[in-house]
Order: C-alpha cells, then structure tokens, then sequence
C-alpha cells in the first residue's frame, strides 16, 4: 500500500467519526498543552536566573584564588614545585612564580592580577562622598576583561580609574537630611575623585593620605562584581597598601588576592579551570557556575514534562479505549480488508495510522493552545512585575519561554504518544483471522 | 473454454472445537473445479458449503488436507503469500455485500486497488468500466445506503473483479435478495462465465443449477452425488413437513 493512499484512507477513516475523535483528543490537547507551558515556565524561570547572575559577562575569564584545601595531593604531584609555598599543608599562593606557572598553561590567553586596596578610606567627588571596592590590575587597557563601556576608554593609566556602572549610585551627599530632594548619582567621567585613605600609627594617631585619581572610563552593567568596582593600576594599590600597613609587601611570600586568566576559546575555558584546580589553585568560571544552573533547571524542566506528561498518559488511555472501540466496531471490515488482499501490515498501518492521526491533530491544537497560554503568561506576569517596580531591577524577563524546539517537540511527542497508545488494538486488528473477522455479529 | 483443473482439493477436513465437542464442517472432500467453469455448490445449511468457500479463497486454513490452486499449494503460504493470493487470484462475493458504508460506489469498487498499490488515476478508470459492466454507471456516486440490495450486490460483483482475479467465489450472493434482483446476480454471474471466468458459487437456490457447467453436492461435510443430495433434501422435507402437521 502507498504511503499517500495510506494517508488518505486514515484521514477519511478518521473523519467518519469526527465527534468522538474530537473528543480523544481533546485530551491529548490538554495534556501537549500542558507540556508545552509548564516546560516553558522552566526554562523562563531558566533564562531570567542565568541572565540575572551573569548578564553579559564575558564567559572566557576564570577568577583564580589561593588554593587552600587538597595542598598535600598537589604538593606531592607537583613535587613542591611551582609557585606555592614549599611544604604540604600551606596554602597555595598567587606569588609571581605561580602566576608564571599558570600562565604557561595551554590555551591561556593573559593572566592579570587583581589586588584590592586594604586600607580604611572614602571616596569624595566634590560634596559627594562615596564607596566601593577599589581593584588594582596590572593592565594598561581593560579591554581585555571583555566588558563593553559607557563611556570614555579602556586605556588606564597610573593616576586613574576606570569605575563599574553602580559606583555612582553609591555615592551620597553627607549635608543631605530628611526632607530635602534627593540627590542625583553624580556623573564622574572625565571627573576627578578624591580618595582619603587612613591608618594609625603605634601610638594611636591617626595619618590621612589623599590621591587625586582621574576617572577616565565607565563600564555598562555586567550584573555581576565589576559594577561595583574601581579600576585602578596596580602599582598604585601596591604603594596605597604599603603606605596603609607601613611596611614593604613582599608578593613572594604573600602572593596576589585574585588572577583573571582569560582562555583562548570559550570552549576551553573548563578545561583550563580543570588544568588550574589541579595546580591546586581555585578557579571559578561563570560557566562551571552556568552549567550547574543549567544542570539545575534541565532537571526541572524534565520534572515539570514530566508532570504535563502525566496527562498526555490519561489521553493515551483514552486513544487506546477509543482504537479498541472502533475495531471491535469495525470487526468485519478489516475482515473484508483480508478478503480483498490487505496484509496484516496493511491493517496494522491503517489502525496505527489512525491512532496517530488522533494523536497529532491533539498534539497539534495542543501546541497552539500552549502557545496561547505561555503569551497569556508572560503578558500577565510583565503587568504584574511592572507594576511591583521589578523591571527596574532587570527583573522583568519573560515568566515563561519556549524555546524553538519545544513546539515541533511537543507534537511528535504527542504523535508518537498516540501511535503507542495503538499499537495494541491494532496489533489485534491486524492478527484476527479473516473468516473470523467476516462473520463477527 | 480449457478443460484443465484450476482447484484440486485432497482429502479435505476441517474441525471446529466448540467447547468439548469436536464438529467436522469438511470431512474428507476431495474435488476438481476445471478452469472456466461455473461450479455450484449446493448444500443445506450446516452442510460445510461456506466453510469449503472460505478455504478455497485463503481466507482460513484447513485441519488436514490440501488444497492446489493454479499449482499452488494454499495451506503452505504464510500469512503474507495467503493475502497476496487472495488480492492476486481470487474476488470475494459475500451474502451481506460487505461494502464500506461510508465509501461511495465508485471507492467501494477501487478499495482493493489500494492494497496493490495502484495508482489513482487508475483505480478510477477501472472501476468506472466494472461500475458500466454491471449497468451502475450512474450510481457510482452513491453511497451503499442510497442503493438498493441488488445494486449493492452488482456493486460488490464488480469489487470482486477489479483486481482480475483467475476465480470468483460467492457465498450466497443471493442470499438477502428478492427474487428478481437474485435473478439478475445469477444472470451476471453466469456472463462472467461466459466471458471466461471461473466462478464458483455456494448456495442452496436450486435455481442457480441451471447455470452451472459443474456441479458439487455437500451433505455433513462430505461429497454426495446428485441422486443422494436429492434423497436426503426429500426426507428432510418429508419430516419437516411432518413435523407441522403434527
């Protein structure tokens, strides 16, 4: 039998009893629909989680720390080697002879160190005052760190910074009181900011120290540490934590607080985080995080089918009650079907095709019906979080999204779910032998 | 008209099991239909005429025996070689017509084409001359409910020749029919003979044996002669009647 007459006879078979195989599928439709939300629902809830924890940080930067745990297992691979302390048991520190170890790692691109300012001080910018982490790098350009600008340059010389985008807003007027507007975050590119740093002597003085720094740059929003964060050359940090503590650094001994290695490739970057750990450093990569949230949400996603597809299940009992029905109905047709020279595959076919043909047109309206829903959803949901103020706080992301894959999905799932749900009437169709079949009452 | 054998039956039996009790429809029959015939088989109810039919079309299978047909042995296909046989050789006629109900004329002619895997343009063309043949030229738009049992019948006459098979098998095509539209089944049956077919026919309308070139008689499942079938048909009226006047 040809493949379009086997079309044809299924559909016309299934237009002979529209009513109830509307009805079978009305069931399929509930069930594709509900797929089809509650799996959108998972990845929205997804996308909105990844894109609020790292919005568009550049994902080929690992952030590498001391390694304090494991010392003994890298010390004694390494033999003691690299740029740690010597004995087991000591931390493995960021010394220079440890960066030099890292960065001769395959598909490392650069390394920069990152080095705060330890000190007490506060951030004036005219009346203003203000705060923030300040980060020495040894860099002249932060183009490197993959974050796009607000304005001015990536270009940081010694003498100025280059500020994350929630830096102005954390600065406030100290003369302001309750009852007076409030004040504007000022706009500090091309401006100078004051920073007064202090410490106490032996004898409980206290000693103020000013450096005029020039902001030469602002980053966009990242959502992520950088936007709160004041660039600075690192030889300046270096000679404001040594003024601070009143002795001389000695990085040997001490190593850095943090390294940047940026990858080659994103697609190395886990690799090379791998390669890291196992010198006995930690690295964070925002992709090991991402894929854990990812991981995290596959999970949910698969849980939430799961419970759609717990209806599509009711609807495959209701297609398998309504094939049993029409076989026993149409008994002594498929026996003239025999009688006339149709196989038993031919059978199969027709009642497998049937069952299916009730399984994608369930499918079908299911898909759009959850379509429907899931933009029903997000309408509603963005009316509400507009109207909790949360877009502000970039929270106004889709509640549900379906991913392109999920519609064309759903209705092979549901086709497929019809198709099984037949398989044992038609197989008794199918096996029933034809005189018996013709003489059925 | 050829005088070689188109179906050999040997000693043929077939056994149904009915809860405890074993009934032998066939029990032993041994016959040759000659190709180009128009055999009847003639035999009272329960006389195991239908089950015969059914087991000549491939549409069961014997309990022991064999049965050749153009050379082929029936009860060794498989289910698969059965059901080509039974597109390829053979054209069903049933008592009950037997038509789809919700195809019209015209589709009912041609579902058999389907299964041989002919094309549509086809199909059409084939079954609108069967449909002329059997002078329901005009009704192939019809529905089975919007004929008449008659036409139903020349319907499923013409169904059973679109594949062209070798041999015709009826079982009571007249069976739910008034008497003149029976008669004119007979007379369709009988061009078909005329025209080369190989028909067999299983009824128990005496009428029909005046068109046969070859006659069976069954009683109880086995052969008889023509002078044994009419014995017993006699005394089974006899004591029927008999049985009313008492």
């Amino acid at each position: 039998m040809k493949f379009t007459d086997l079309l044809r006879l299924v559909l016309s078979n299934l237009g002979r009893r529209k009513g109830r195989v509307a009805l079978t599928a009305v069931g399929v439709v509930i069930g594709t629909a509900s797929v089809l939300v509650l799996v959108s629902l998972a990845a929205g809830l997804q996308r909105s989680a990844t894109d609020q924890l790292w919005g568009i940080n550049d994902l080929s930067v690992i952030e590498v720390y001391p390694g304090y745990g494991d010392v003994a297992v890298t010390e004694s691979k390494m033999g003691g080697g690299g740029g740690g302390v010597g004995s087991p048991g000591q931390p493995k520190l960021l010394t220079p002879a440890a960066i030099a170890e890292i960065a001769a790692l395959p598909n490392v691109e650069r390394v920069m160190i990152n080095d705060y300012l330890q000190a007490q001080f506060v951030i004036k910018a005219g009346k203003m005052e203000g705060y923030g982490g300040i980060t020495g790098v040894d860099a002249d350009d932060l183009g490197t760190l993959g974050i796009p600008l607000q304005g001015g340059t990536t270009r940081l010389d010694k003498g100025t910074v280059i500020i994350g985008s929630w830096v102005p807003r954390n600065f406030y007027d100290p003369t302001w009181r309750p009852g007076m507007p409030d004040p504007k975050p000022p706009d500090l590119l091309n401006q100078q900011i004051k920073v007064v740093m202090s410490r106490f002597t032996q004898d409980g003085t206290e000693v103020k120290k000013t450096v005029t720094l020039r902001v030469v740059g602002i980053f966009a929003e990242t959502r992520g540490p950088a936007d709160y964060t004041i660039y600075a050359r690192l030889e300046d940090t270096n000679a404001w934590n040594e003024w601070a503590r009143g002795v001389r650094i000695n990085r040997n001994r001490e190593g850095y607080a943090m390294l940047q290695v940026r990858a080659n490739n994103p697609d190395n970057v886990l690799k090379l985080a791998d390669a890291i750990n196992a010198l006995g450093f930690t690295a964070n990569t925002p992709q090991a995080v991402l894929e854990g949230v990812n991981n995290f949400f596959t999970i949910l996603q698969v849980i939430f089918g799961g419970i759609g597809a717990i209806s599509l299940l009711v609807a495959a009992i209701g297609i398998a009650n309504t094939m049993t029905m029409a076989i026993l109905e149409r008994t002594r047709e498929i026996g003239l079907m025999k009688a006339i020279g149709a196989t038993n595959r031919d059978v199969l076919s027709i009642f497998l095709g049937e069952a299916a043909g009730i399984g994608f047109f369930g499918g079908l309206g299911g898909m759009l019906l959850g379509l429907v829903a899931t933009s029903v959803l997000n309408v509603l949901s963005s009316a509400y979080l507009s109207g909790q103020g949360g877009g502000m706080l970039g929270m106004g992301t889709l509640a549900a999204y379906t991913p392109a894959w999920l519609p064309l999905f759903t209705l092979v799932f549901a086709t497929l779910v019809g198709l099984l749900s037949g398989l044992y009437p038609a197989l008794r169709a199918a096996t029933l032998v034809p005189v018996t079949a013709l003489k059925y009452e | 008209m050829s005088d070689s054998v188109l179906v050999r039956c040997r000693d043929l039996r077939k056994i149904f099991v009915m809860g405890r009790q074993r009934v032998a429809a066939l029990d032993g029959v041994n016959i040759e239909i000659p190709e180009g015939s128009l055999t009847v088989i003639m035999g009272p109810s329960g006389s195991g005429k239908s089950t015969l039919l059914y087991l000549l079309g491939g549409l069961d299978r014997p309990t022991s025996g064999s049965i050749e047909v153009a050379g082929e042995q029936l009860e060794k296909m498989d289910e698969n070689t059965l059901a080509v046989y039974r597109r390829q050789k053979v054209g069903f006629i049933f008592q009950s017509f037997n038509l789809v109900a919700s195809m019209t004329a015209l589709e009912n002619v041609a579902f058999p084409l389907r299964f041989s895997g002919i094309g549509g343009a086809e199909r059409k063309e084939r079954s609108r001359g069967l449909l002329r043949q059997v002078g329901l030229e005009n009704r192939s738009h019809h529905r089975p409910t919007e004929l008449s049992g008659g036409q139903q019948q020349r319907v499923a006459v013409a169904r059973a020749l679109v594949n062209r098979p070798a041999m015709i098998l009826a079982d009571e095509p007249t069976g739910n029919l008034d008497t003149t539209s029976g008669l004119g089944i007979m007379r369709l049956l009988s061009d078909l003979h005329r025209s080369g077919k190989t028909v067999l026919v299983v009824t128990h309308d005496p009428r029909m044996l005046h068109y046969a070139t070859n006659r069976i008689f069954l009683l109880d499942g086995k052969v008889v002669t023509e002078q044994e079938y009419q014995a017993a048909i006699t005394s089974m009226e006899e004591l029927s009647m008999e049985g009313t006047h008492q």
